[in-house]
């Protein structure tokens, strides 16, 4: 991991999410945040995770880059990335050069992720110099071409302190700086939250663009059912910590399999047709508090719900390139253990 | 707004922000000047009038004692309230203010003057120190905030804080003038000392200069650590620290990051805290006797020197509004965010 | 049951769920303070302190004849069991000085803190309700009364006025210290304008009067007390140091004027003779203070449920 330019035409890693358990530190306890997830991101492509707020989705985000926040702590699994070994097992300096070089990270528009006091150009000398980049002068110029690849000056972007710029304009320099170092895997946090329709589509756009040109292995986090359609070649559905479904998006979204999925959709309102349609699904989502011990995740808010959901959790089950858990779904199939799927 | 970066520092809205700080500071002069007017014209007795009422007893005519009574005051001691106010702040326009009477026949500006760097010396030597040991003290109680070192480190901040200057002020002299006496316990300097460039004058200079010093330090220590610590506090959980560690930079940069943006507000606080430590130099300078502006005041007021007194009043205020400006000047120049006009 | 909305999320004793009564909110309130007074010892013992100094403002006097006696055999007298601190410039016990002299002390610094919170609040309030030209006047008048040097003022003005009575005194040190109050509660109320929950409130059709006493005050309130118990530290300084600088008139019993005689009658700073005499006003000054300052951190972790987190 010595030479800081990948060429953009080496393979996209694949990312290997292993049995991960995350966990807070709460006074009643350690409670799982992320409870045995596993999730492949096949090399090359753009997975979504989609969930409501508290499912989970952030924290996994964060795990790629073994950057779990105390109270909390990832407590077992592991994330493999091709070409860099288990996150979870780097420490220090490893741990500290495998961020920004190899896995990109952008944050939320909403947030400011960028230092106040220092120009963009300022932080991305900083940048530079963290990771042992010798030609600065050429980093500078991939800076700008990235730049202006999203549509700014980068000239002037870079000379600006951060609330000269628009929420997009942030956006997209964060988007810059998560890919000037020419990491192959990139994580991107609610992408599009926050940022008005227009900008939306066009932060989207970029992100497919780039992801072909640069041929990464992207993950978007979102709850933006819409956004992943567009943008999304996988879609993973996260609740109360654990993957329910995943699956190629078409078939995700056309075909839902699992009860909470399908509520998902239905609870989208159809630009034609009639309103009154689309049905909210009853109840709430889960806090980290209010998780059920034992039995499925998602049972009090399920129209299919069985005896056995009480007490067993349902297992991932892979069919057909597309994985459910769910003890509804497969009633007739035996349980088969979990497998690795493409 | 599709385009970037509008308008760096324009020099239209620096030099209205100057004005704007000057026009309050003469505003905030004007007034002090004209309560000091009033509050001598109220004395009991009526100095002025009573001034001029005894030169003409000792034989002057009433014009000769007019106009002398106005060199000491500033105003005739004659004539209706509108006049004399109007003939004060003549006087003060001219920078006059007026003679002193407990040192016969020298002008109060001179006076000031004398007594100027007794206070300005050790109160900005005080206001450093501790502005650098609260600072950095309390960056340390950040990080260590949630061990018994954080939690003492703030506590001693906020006793010190609590604790009034006179009070470290007369404990210090008491622990290391009077049981201890490695100190000396009054006077600027040692009067066997020649003034001048010597080495025994200076030493002698900065011997006394220790325990006032460190008395300033101390009291304004508690505000600085205190309020370092609650902007490190809040800066450590603001998203671009995260969002830098994420991006791989380096220890030392997030730490600049993170320290430079917490420090930042507190220069907003610097003028306030040089403002408290000017009227605290009342005290100091009564405990260790250094001929400050503080003291010079005192003693004006017991030796009914009221021209004396007004001017000293003038002076200590303007020398806050001026400590004001510049630390916002100062600020002004080291926050990007409002140098552009916008909101910081 | 009135429900408060209480924006900073804090320990509101009126927002339960339905059925619990007042008295037992109230209950749960207590024994929330209770448990905070007990994970850190200190902040008991900063009760404990100030409600000592209360008792000694209360019933010091009473414990002491009118005219403390005084001995002309043992001026300055060395520290012994009958006097625990010496004596004075003519032989009064100190600890019976400092003991009478509470009374004064604590009565003007509660007459301070009323003032100084009464006249911050009001400005801070209507500065930040109302806005526009009023914030603005209202705002400059507070920024003149922060840069007036105040020390320096109650000094010129002593020679004019000589308000030693504890109402007088608070009311001096209260007209001149209202500003950081004003700013503070100014503050507040524009944030909590921020969240809306004045405009939900208009929108809502209720009174102004209703708005700042139902909504707006009950949620400053412990920030309010706290702002009290702080002002009332700095009015004990004032008032002392004032009366050290003897620009007032002379009461023995005044700690201020105890630390003016013992360092400029009884030479304590160059002599050990009198020091029991300068130490005891001090001591039980830098008592009052912790004294109030754990109490104040007591509350703000009562009050700051945020800081119970860390």
């Amino acid at each position: 991991m010595t030479a800081h330019t990948a060429a953009p035409h080496l393979a996209a890693p694949g990312v290997r999410i292993r049995d991960l358990t995350v966990v807070y530190k709460t006074p009643a306890g350690e409670l799982p945040a992320v409870r045995g997830v596993d999730l492949t991101l096949a090399p090359g492509t753009i997975t979504g995770v989609v969930g409501e707020s508290g499912s989970g989705k952030s924290t996994l985000a964060l795990s790629l880059l073994n950057a779990v926040q105390p109270p909390g702590r990832i407590a077992a699994g592991s994330v493999e990335i091709d070409g860099l070994g288990d996150v979870v097992t780097l420490r220090g300096e490893d741990l500290r050069r495998a961020r920004g070089r190899q896995v990109g990270y952008v944050f939320q528009a909403a947030q400011n992720s960028l230092n106040p006091l220092k120009t963009i150009g300022k932080q991305l000398l900083d940048l530079g110099r963290s990771h042992d980049v010798e030609d600065l002068r050429a980093l500078v110029r991939d800076a700008k071409e990235l730049l202006a690849r999203m549509g700014m000056d980068g000239a002037r972007v870079l000379d600006s302190y951060q609330h000269e710029l628009s929420g997009g304009m942030r956006q997209r320099v964060g988007i810059m700086l998560a890919l000037v170092l020419n990491a192959k895997v990139v994580v991107l946090d609610e992408p599009t939250t926050a940022l008005d329709m227009i900008t939306q589509a066009t932060i989207l756009r970029i992100i497919r663009e780039v992801h072909e040109e640069r041929a990464l292995t992207t993950l978007v986090i979102t709850h933006d059912v819409g956004a992943v359609a567009e943008v999304a070649d996988s879609l993973a559905v996260m609740y109360g910590g654990r993957v329910v479904e995943h699956g190629p998006v078409t078939e995700v979204l056309g075909d839902a399999r699992h009860p909470y999925t399908q509520g998902l959709i239905r609870a989208i309102p159809r630009l034609t047709g009639d309103l009154s349609l689309a049905r909210a699904l009853p109840g709430r989502p889960p806090t980290l508090g209010t998780l059920p011990a034992q039995g499925c995740v998602f049972r009090e808010r399920c129209d299919r719900r069985m005896e056995v959901c009480e007490t067993d959790e349902p297992m991932s089950v892979n069919r057909d390139g597309r994985t459910v858990a769910c003890h509804a779904t497969d009633r007739h199939l035996t349980l088969v253990k979990r497998k690795e799927f493409v | 707004m599709t385009h970037a970066v509008p308008g760096r520092p324009r020099l239209g809205a620096i030099a209205r922000k100057i004005g704007g700080h000057l026009v309050r500071g003469l505003a905030m002069i004007w007034v002090v000047a004209t309560i000091s007017f009033v509050i001598i014209r109220e004395i009991p007795g009526n100095p002025v009038l009573g001034q001029y009422e005894s030169l003409i007893q000792k034989g002057m005519s009433p014009e000769q004692a007019e106009r002398a009574t106005a060199v000491l005051y500033g105003f005739l001691p004659t004539g209706n309230l509108w006049q004399q106010y109007v003939g004060y702040m003549g006087s003060l326009l001219h920078l006059d203010l007026g003679r002193s009477l407990s040192t016969p026949g020298v002008d109060v500006t001179t006076l000031i003057g004398h007594a100027a760097r007794w206070t300005v010396l050790p109160v900005l030597a005080g206001t450093l120190l501790s502005f650098l040991l609260g600072v950095t003290m309390g960056v340390y109680a950040a990080i260590k905030r949630s061990g018994k070192l954080g939690d003492l480190l703030a506590l001693s901040g906020s006793l010190l804080h609590g604790v009034p200057v006179y009070v470290i002020g007369l404990l210090l002299t008491a622990i290391f003038a009077t049981l201890w006496p490695i100190m000396p316990s009054g006077g600027p300097v040692d009067v066997e000392f020649v003034p001048g460039f010597n080495a025994g004058y200076i030493g002698s200079l900065v011997h006394h200069a220790v325990l006032p010093v460190v008395t300033y330090t101390l009291a304004s220590y508690g505000g600085w650590i205190l309020a370092m610590k609650s902007n490190v506090v809040a800066v450590l959980g603001d998203d671009f620290i995260l969002a830098a560690e994420l991006r791989g930079l380096r220890r030392g940069f997030v730490f600049r990051y993170l320290a430079r943006n917490a420090i930042l507000p507190l220069f907003t606080i610097l003028a306030l805290s040089i403002g408290m430590l000017f009227g605290g130099s009342i005290f100091i300078e009564e405990i260790f006797n250094y001929p400050g502006l503080g003291l010079l005041l005192v003693n004006s007021i017991s030796s009914r020197d009221y021209a004396l007194m007004g001017g000293t009043f003038l002076v200590i205020t303007v020398g806050i509004v001026v400590a004001n400006i510049a630390a916002d000047l100062l600020y002004t120049a080291i926050d990007p965010r409002v140098r552009s006009g916008g909101v910081a | 049951m009135t429900v408060i909305v209480n924006p900073e999320g804090a320990i509101s004793p009126e927002a339960a769920p339905a059925g619990t009564t007042r008295a037992t909110l109230r209950r749960n309130f207590w024994r929330g303070v209770w448990r905070v007074l007990r994970r850190k010892p200190s902040r008991m013992a900063g009760v404990v302190i100030v409600v000592l100094f209360a008792v000694m403002g209360v019933a010091g006097p009473l414990l002491y004849p009118a005219q403390l006696p005084r001995d002309d055999d043992a001026l300055y007298a060395p520290p012994s069991l009958a006097h625990p601190f010496g004596t004075d410039f003519e032989g009064t016990d100190v600890l019976a000085l400092v003991v009478t002299g509470a009374r004064y002390v604590l009565l003007t610094g509660l007459a301070t803190a009323v003032i100084t919170v009464a006249l911050g609040t009001v400005i801070g309030l209507v500065a930040g309700f109302h806005r526009g030209r009023w914030d603005m006047l209202l705002m400059r008048l507070t920024d003149m009364n922060l840069a007036i040097p105040g020390l320096p003022l109650l000094l010129v003005l002593s020679t004019v006025w000589k308000f030693e009575s504890p109402l007088e005194m608070g009311l001096v040190l209260g007209v001149l210290g209202w500003g950081g109050i004003a700013r503070a509660v100014r503050s507040q109320t524009l944030s909590l304008r921020e969240r809306g929950f004045i405009e939900a409130a208009r929108g809502l059709g209720l009174p102004t009067r209703h708005i700042i006493g139902r909504e707006l005050l009950p949620s400053m309130a412990p920030y309010i007390a706290m702002n009290m118990l702080i002002a009332v530290t700095g009015a004990v300084y004032a008032q002392v140091g004032l009366f050290f600088l003897g620009v007032l008139p002379f009461e023995s019993n005044n700690w201020g004027v105890m630390l003016n005689l013992a360092v400029f009658n009884g030479g304590a700073l160059t002599t050990p003779a009198a020091l029991p005499y300068l130490l005891a006003p001090l001591i039980a000054i830098l008592l009052l203070t912790l004294g109030i300052v754990l109490i104040v951190d007591a509350m703000d972790e009562i009050f700051n449920p945020r800081l119970r987190e860390e």
